[in-house]
């Protein structure tokens, strides 16, 4: 087990690794000075010489890249081109309402979904299943972003039930999940159907399997049938999709930052596109890669802790 | 190593099959779609945004670039009827021209992606080991990375721009066919009718075009249908960001960028922009999904 | 004599689509308590539907159109799920035909096992798991107190099929119901779970349900005997009444299609010519009506009723018994198809220079890449699955290539042809090596060798028709002929109908897609095909019709056949030399009638003496075989059978033997051959 768990986590540090190194390598081949390919035309003379210095342009490439990788290691993203403040400090400031606003997503459309997708499966073809079926598709359909306009428009606009701004007042509890109501929606409804359904498939596949006849054979109660054997070998493609899909979460939880005007990664990436801040758009790349890095891996792990087959074949 | 495999199934020799003596009935196909009625109206929906994109210029009421500062910011009427924006423009005639925007980067999207990601993903399944996993390694990465985080990036560097879109678009769209064909190639790869193919002496080219490809690509074209949602919708959310289509031309996500910035006071510009985006989704995904279901139930299963 | 099970009049039909299918008709028998009872059928019986039936575990799609099912004083069709739940596992429980995929993979068997006995609950945890350790020891399985920790894919497929039994015993069953036990397994495998099934039954009295179409298996079991047919039950008795005194002409069939029944090699196997008819309407007359020899008038259109045969326990339900009829049954001599017994072998040039050669080939699979391997810090990452295989074959000639799982039958076969690469050796073909031959001189050799694939319908593109399939050796190798023609040709010489032409494999049945197997590869006359397991999945009754075909061909254009099958009295009957392989080795070559009544090598005569003969007096005492086939990866030192050999000595731990030739063409690996 802990080989496993070991030999993991040694492939997600290769894996950043190699995220980090495509980086650089893309920075580098743009054509052009790469000094002002960092860090973007708005950058003064004072701070393109700082950087300069501080990266070495001057050694080759290689060992360019050793300063680039022990800076990240280190922490140091670099600076903002404008309030120089550090770009770790800037980004660990908006990560965290990133990270609740996607984990509140997965978790109440999980809670809603998983168990809507296990009744559909254990009632083929009735009432439940078939409402589901239609409404499954309809909610992964609808663009995240557009469900997030609407909302807006139904109840902050129209019901005024719900605020649009913001993430609440910082220490007011209440307050901010007020207003994580509403971008927390949007972002989990897509994923409702989408769990649902993955649930559905996986269990109709496992019922029809071979040990669940034998199980039903020897006289095992249906709730022992369906929960210890069937549901727990049907939910582990579903934690994988999770962790493949989470990119596409993060989409919209940029999405719904943007138009909530919620502070986040996404905000932060998108305010400084426009204003052209190269390097806390480069640190906030890199955060992204290892947020996916994680979850993926988080994901692996508990398959297998629930699925002994996996342990064997890495 | 296996048991004796096919022993438990026992298969009768003989003239008479346990199965029905079919021969093939002509459009059957055509008739188990046509009893599934989710199929049918998400076709119904497809039918009506490619017609009106198509046809835009005759559906039209207005020019779509025509200003009326006079008259913006109308309620929707006979006249305009889905009113004007904040420079008077029809916002009617803008959606259907939008119209022709998402169905421009589905069409152009999807294709181009579909071949490359077929070609990638029958080398990776069929060609050695290695390059197979290195084909698999950067398919997931470049699929699991939010589309929206990349989009920003290259716009920082290149600047905003349609064909921009359009590149991302392909770029994260070819991993999703490329893992399918993958797949498929896989477990063909494998099975006795290749194996029949090389003890025939068919070549290589020959394997791969004739044996291969046929059997891969109906699961691709029913992802294709199912892609086109996911392609324009990353259209309209970029254009809606400002990072694609630039004013003035009109698409979808322009339009609910503008209706957006007036929400409070102006409705009906952002109901105006997202009808047509959820007719396009639904549609494209109702009829994907029953597509699925009647050329092969087992992709119901899921990836 | 107490019955256990009395099941009356039951009547089971299943929805298609095509409406009803009758699978069940008007089924009466009775299980006597502490016997052990076989129902035995081929494929559409209904065999397996009964067992379902009265554990109310049918598809969905199935209806219990009437029938009572007396068991214990409740009628098992009517129970209400309650009722059925505290019975299954409980006082009726099941093994299953396929180890593999009947036991949960995600739970340990002590956790399975624990489960099973939730309804025990004055027991605590702990005496539930000596229970199972217990259990888990009774069917042999070495070290219970740890493996039962593991999972089922840490164990090997005869282990889970023991651990399968254990799994239904550990509730003290009245009544076990074994659903083709032995059919996924091994031979070898096989007589040790017949062996263990006989065993636990003297010990625990339990009554036992075995369904199977192999009659050996039933033999060498059963005390009673049920014969099924197409739904219904066509005879009844005890054993020796059923295989020695048979009253109904489908059971002397049967037993005549049998290969393990003839002591003398025939080329010609019966068969029982037609097919079951179609369920979807219920026969007028007797169900076997329309394939019988012994059929009149009365047979198509009344039905029969159950008449005695020898005794009041011996019933069959054919007219021909009825003592109305003038005939009586001990006229009937079972002609199952008129063909001539032809023994021994044909006649083959010796003079000319071997057909094909093949000499000492070696081919061996990576298991992991370089980069894991040294990752792993692992000395051999290959894995051998053909070792220093040598053998020949005439022009014209029949070798049967046996061996179990593991043996590396298919590998070889594939290497012949060059599907597989060889590590080293040679295989000569007419005399040109064909290891050595780039891919472009390889393809015009191809047109002389030809392979017939195991699975008929996947070997089949889904997407080409028959007619395209049949036509695509013709232009692969660009060869200008009436493609037209030659399909036709093909479909009669397989007598296939020509309307087959246009359809596609998924529309074809199991046969029929062999047929076009061995149509495409005689399309372009090899002088070589090589048939990988042409009977698989075959009913006793009919796999001898496609070797009759291939013999056929065989005598019209002389072709030269490697049989490679696990099914050792099919294949010796239609083979001039027989090969035995073991973990990769050839271990005995020669004559299939000397190999088969005087085996040299100690696999060989346990592989002859483990088939379960269709006989009841000729009862295994004592086991042939002990042990598992080892595992590829972990190859026993010296010989690599001395560690399950009777024979074993000391030399044969440490030397791996070496080749002995024996007087009339005889080939053995070992160090001590039998009877020589």
């Amino acid at each position: 087990m802990w080989s496993y768990l070991s030999k993991r986590i040694l492939l997600s540090v290769m894996i950043v690794f190699l995220a980090i190194l495509a980086l650089f390598i893309t920075l580098h081949s743009i054509p052009g000075d790469p000094v002002s390919i960092a860090l973007g035309p708005r950058a003064t003379p004072e701070i393109q010489a700082e950087y300069a210095a501080r990266m070495h342009l001057d050694k080759p490439l290689y060992h360019q890249f050793a300063i680039f990788i022990g800076n990240v290691a280190r922490g140091d993203l670099g600076k903002d081109l404008f309030s120089n403040r550090s770009v770790l400090l800037i980004l660990s400031e908006q990560l965290p309402f990133t990270i609740i606003l996607a984990i509140t997503a997965i978790g109440w459309s999980a809670l809603i979904g998983i168990p809507l997708g296990c009744l559909s499966a254990v009632k083929p073809n009735s009432i439940v299943d078939r409402i589901t079926g239609i409404l499954s598709v309809g909610t992964i359909a609808i663009p995240s972003f557009l469900v997030s306009i609407w909302a807006i428009l139904i109840f902050s606009v129209g019901l005024k039930w719900l605020p649009v701004i913001g993430a609440g007042e910082p220490g007011d509890i209440g307050d901010q999940i007020y207003h994580l109501i509403l971008p927390a929606f949007a972002v989990g409804l897509g994923w409702v159907g989408y769990l649902a359904r993955m649930v559905r498939a996986s269990m109709l596949e496992v019922m029809s399997e071979n040990y669940i006849r034998s199980a039903h054979a020897f006289g095992l109660k249906r709730r022992t049938i369906i929960f210890r054997y069937a549901l727990k070998v049907a939910i582990l493609p579903t934690i994988t999709l999770i962790g493949v899909g989470f990119g596409a979460l993060l989409s919209g939880t940029v999405f719904a930052e943007i138009i909530f005007s919620r502070p986040g990664i996404g905000k932060i990436i998108y305010n400084m596109v426009l204003a052209r801040n190269f390097p806390v758009i480069q640190g906030a790349v890199l955060i992204t890669i290892g947020m996916y890095v994680v979850v993926t891996l988080i994901s692996d792990l508990l398959v297998s802790l629930l699925d002994p087959r996996v342990r064997d074949t890495l | 190593m296996s048991e004796i495999p096919f022993k438990a199934r026992l298969i009768r020799l003989g003239s008479r099959t346990k199965k029905p003596d079919r021969t093939g009935v002509p459009f059957e196909k055509l008739i188990l779609f046509s009893r599934n009625p989710m199929g049918v109206f998400g076709l119904i929906l497809v039918l009506i945004v490619v017609i009106s994109a198509v046809f835009a210029p005759i559906f039209a009421t207005h020019n779509p670039f025509a200003l009326d500062i006079a008259n913006r910011l109308a309620e929707p009427s006979f006249d305009h009827f889905f009113g004007t924006d904040q420079l008077g423009r029809d916002t009617y005639t803008r959606v259907l021209y939008g119209g022709r925007v998402a169905l421009q980067v589905a069409a152009i999207g999807v294709s181009v992606s579909l071949v490359i990601g077929l070609t990638l993903g029958m080398i990776a399944g069929y060609g050695p080991p290695w390059l197979d996993n290195i084909l698999l390694l950067v398919f997931d990465a470049v699929r699991s990375f939010p589309t929206i985080v990349l989009a920003l990036a290259a716009v920082a560097l290149l600047g905003p721009s349609l064909s921009l879109v359009m590149t991302i678009v392909i770029i994260t769209s070819i991993p999703g066919y490329a893992r399918l064909a993958r797949t498929s190639t896989l477990s063909l790869k494998n099975t006795e009718f290749i194996l029949a193919g090389q003890s025939l002496g068919a070549s290589m080219k020959r394997i791969l075009l004739i044996h291969i490809m046929p059997n891969v690509i109906g699961p691709l074209l029913i992802l294709a249908a199912m892609d086109v949602p996911v392609v324009v919708t990353i259209e309209a959310g970029l254009s809606f960001l400002g990072l694609g289509v630039q004013p003035p031309t009109a698409s979808w996500g322009t339009i609910l960028n503008e209706g957006y910035l007036i929400i409070r006071t102006t409705p009906w510009i952002v109901i105006a922009g997202g009808i047509p985006l959820i007719l396009t989704t639904l549609g494209f995904t109702f009829l994907g999904e029953s597509l699925r279901d009647v050329f092969d139930p087992r992709l119901r299963k899921g990836n | 004599m107490q019955t256990l099970l009395d099941i009356k009049n039951l009547n089971v039909d299943f929805r298609t689509p095509l409406g009803r299918v009758h699978a069940l008709r008007d089924i009466n028998l009775k299980i006597t308590k502490g016997k052990i009872v076989g129902i035995v059928g081929e494929s559409g019986s209904g065999k397996s539907t009964i067992i379902w039936a009265i554990t109310q575990l049918l598809a969905k799609n199935g209806i219990i159109e009437s029938g009572t099912a007396e068991f214990e004083n409740v009628d098992l069709l009517q129970a209400d799920e309650t009722t059925m739940m505290s019975i299954r596992g409980e006082k009726i429980s099941m093994v299953f035909q396929d180890p593999m995929t009947s036991q949960s993979p995600v739970h340990t068997y002590e956790q399975q096992m624990n489960d099973i006995m939730y309804r025990k609950s004055n027991l605590s945890a702990g005496e539930k798991k000596q229970k199972a350790i217990d259990m888990m020891a009774r069917v042999g399985i070495p070290d219970p107190e740890s493996r039962i920790k593991q999972y089922p894919h840490q164990f090997s497929g005869g282990m889970r099929q023991r651990a399968g039994i254990a799994m239904s015993m550990l509730m003290e069953p009245s009544l076990l119901i074994a659903d083709e036990p032995t059919t996924a397994l091994d031979v070898t495998m096989e007589a040790q779970i017949i062996h263990l099934i006989r065993k636990l039954q003297k010990e625990t009295e339990t009554t036992i349900v075995v369904v199977s179409h192999n009659l050996g298996l039933i033999a060498e079991l059963c005390d009673e005997v049920i014969i099924m047919y197409a739904g219904e039950i066509l005879e009844a008795g005890n054993v020796e009444d059923i295989y020695y005194n048979s009253g109904h002409p489908y059971t002397k069939a049967l037993l005549e299609c049998d290969p393990a029944r003839e002591i003398e090699n025939t080329r010609k196997l019966p068969v029982i010519p037609g097919d079951i008819p179609d369920l979807h309407i219920k026969p007028k007359g007797c169900v076997f009506a329309s394939r019988c020899n012994f059929s009149v008038e009365h047979c198509h259109s009344k039905k029969p009723t159950n008449q005695r045969v020898s005794s009041n326990t011996h019933m069959a339900k054919c007219h021909l018994l009825d003592p109305v009829f003038s005939q009586s049954t001990a006229q009937l001599k079972p002609r199952v198809q008129q063909v001539p017994q032809v023994t021994g072998q044909r006649f083959i040039n010796k003079n000319e220079k071997h057909f094909l050669e093949v000499s000492n080939i070696n081919v061996q699979f990576p298991l992991m890449g370089k980069v894991k391997a040294t990752f792993k810090r692992v000395s051999n990452r290959f894995v051998d699955a053909v070792v220093d295989a040598s053998l020949t074959i005439e022009r014209g000639e029949t070798l049967g290539l046996v061996g179990e799982s593991g043996s590396g039958k298919t590998t070889l076969g594939r290497a012949i042809l060059g599907l597989v690469d060889t590590k080293s050796g040679s295989a000569k073909f007419e005399g040109v090596n064909l290891c050595t031959l780039q891919q472009r001189d390889f393809k015009p050799l191809r047109r002389e060798m030809a392979m017939m694939f195991q699975d008929p319908v996947g070997s089949l593109s889904p997407r080409q028709t028959v007619k395209s399939l049949l036509i695509e050796p013709f232009k692969i190798h660009n060869i200008d002929k009436n493609l037209e023609e030659e399909a036709k040709r093909l479909c009669d010489t397989v007598r296939l109908p020509e309307n087959f032409l246009s359809r596609y494999p998924h529309e074809l049945s199991g046969g029929q897609a062999r047929r076009v197997g061995v149509a495409r590869a005689l399309a372009l006359n090899p002088k070589l095909i090589i048939a990988d397991e042409p009977t698989a999945g075959l009913d006793v009754s009919v796999q001898g019709e496609i070797l009759n075909l291939m013999n056929e061909l065989q005598d019209e254009h002389g072709i030269a056949y490697l049989i490679i099958s696990h099914n050792l009295p099919v294949v010796r009957h239609i083979s001039d030399k027989l090969a035995i392989m073991y973990l990769g080795r050839l271990v005995e070559i020669g004559n299939s009638t000397d190999i088969f009544n005087n085996p040299a090598h100690p696999y060989t005569e346990a592989l002859v003496n483990g088939i379960p003969q269709p006989d009841p007096r000729k009862r295994r005492k004592l086991l042939s075989i002990e042990g598992e086939i080892p595992s590829l990866t972990n190859r026993p030192t010296g010989c690599e059978f001395h560690n399950r050999c009777k024979y074993a000595q000391p030399k044969c731990k440490v030397d791996i033997p070496k080749v002995k030739f024996l007087p009339g063409g005889r080939q053995v690996l070992c160090h001590f051959p039998l009877n020589v």
